[in-house]
């Protein structure tokens, strides 16, 4: 029961931030990248802020464990960046 | 209370507002079901489902066999939430487009920039979202499955992919807008 609604309730917020922060418009994404409107930097790093010293925090206390940190592939991340990042100004999403 | 339903019901939030909702969000998903947020990994879970009903010989390979398993996944559920989340923070503040006239085509600046033709807006979006996808899938997740969930956990391949993301965005901001920048 609960791997199916955490996942949905999860993904409810997720989305709702999303949209009240305005990422799923256009012209936010695409300003960002022209630097006059930096509200994705500002959502994303706040957002990265909090949830981090959260998490380090919680670990700390021996409340959770990390799940599965993203593999490093120097070339693969750099590329796949790289490539993800054209298609972001072309749609902004 | 008063102040807190007129804040919900605002179209724009401070994104440091919002920030802080995502950051929850992210410690909850960990905390409750030890699980990265993410968006881009349950398409490839979908394309994997429907690529072995239709190709199975093309989809076994070692991508859609290990790496992305096809399936109902966790990803693919909080897609679904997503989904409905966007609709949910559009309706509380007014701006849901769905069904109106030029709802596929409503942003200003897109409309400056690349006109009002409806199909040019399809095109874009079409032809971008397979770039994103393909990149994601190289890189092993999008801005939420790996530059915010990544990033939390401190993963350099988080701040690798941004630094990629912005090289190339500002990158093409500057060939389609030109003069305008």
């Amino acid at each position: 029961m609960t791997t199916v609604v955490l996942p949905l309730v999860f993904g409810v917020f997720f989305g709702f931030a999303l949209n009240k922060a305005g990422l799923t418009k256009y012209h936010k994404i695409v300003n960002v990248f022209r630097f006059t409107d930096l509200a994705v930097l500002k959502f994303m790093m706040t957002a990265l802020v909090v949830s981090m010293s959260g998490l380090y925090a919680l670990r700390g206390l021996g409340l959770i464990e990390f799940p599965n940190v993203p593999a490093t592939y120097i070339v693969g991340n750099l590329v796949g960046g790289l490539i993800f990042g054209v298609g972001m100004a072309l749609t902004g999403y | 209370m008063k102040y807190i339903l007129n804040y919900i019901r605002k179209d724009e939030w401070s994104p440091y507002v919002a920030g802080i909702l995502l950051g929850l969000v992210g410690i909850g998903a960990v905390w409750a079901s030890d699980s990265l947020l993410g968006a881009s990994g349950a398409f490839e879970n979908i394309a994997g489902m429907i690529g072995k009903w239709i190709a199975p010989a093309a989809f076994d390979n070692m991508y859609f066999n290990f790496i992305m398993p096809p399936g109902i996944s966790y990803g693919v559920l909080m897609l679904i939430g997503l989904f409905f989340g966007g609709m949910i923070g559009a309706a509380t503040s007014g701006t849901l487009l769905w069904g109106k006239k030029g709802a596929a085509n409503s942003d200003a600046q897109w409309k400056r920039i690349f006109g009002p033709q409806v199909w040019k807006r399809w095109v874009l979006a079409f032809i971008g979202a397979i770039i994103l996808e393909y990149a994601a899938g190289i890189a092993g997740g999008c801005t939420s499955g790996l530059a915010i969930s990544g990033g939390m956990l401190l993963a350099p391949a988080a701040f690798l992919f941004i630094m990629g993301m912005f090289a190339s965005g500002i990158l093409t901001a500057l060939i389609i807008y030109r003069k305008n920048y």
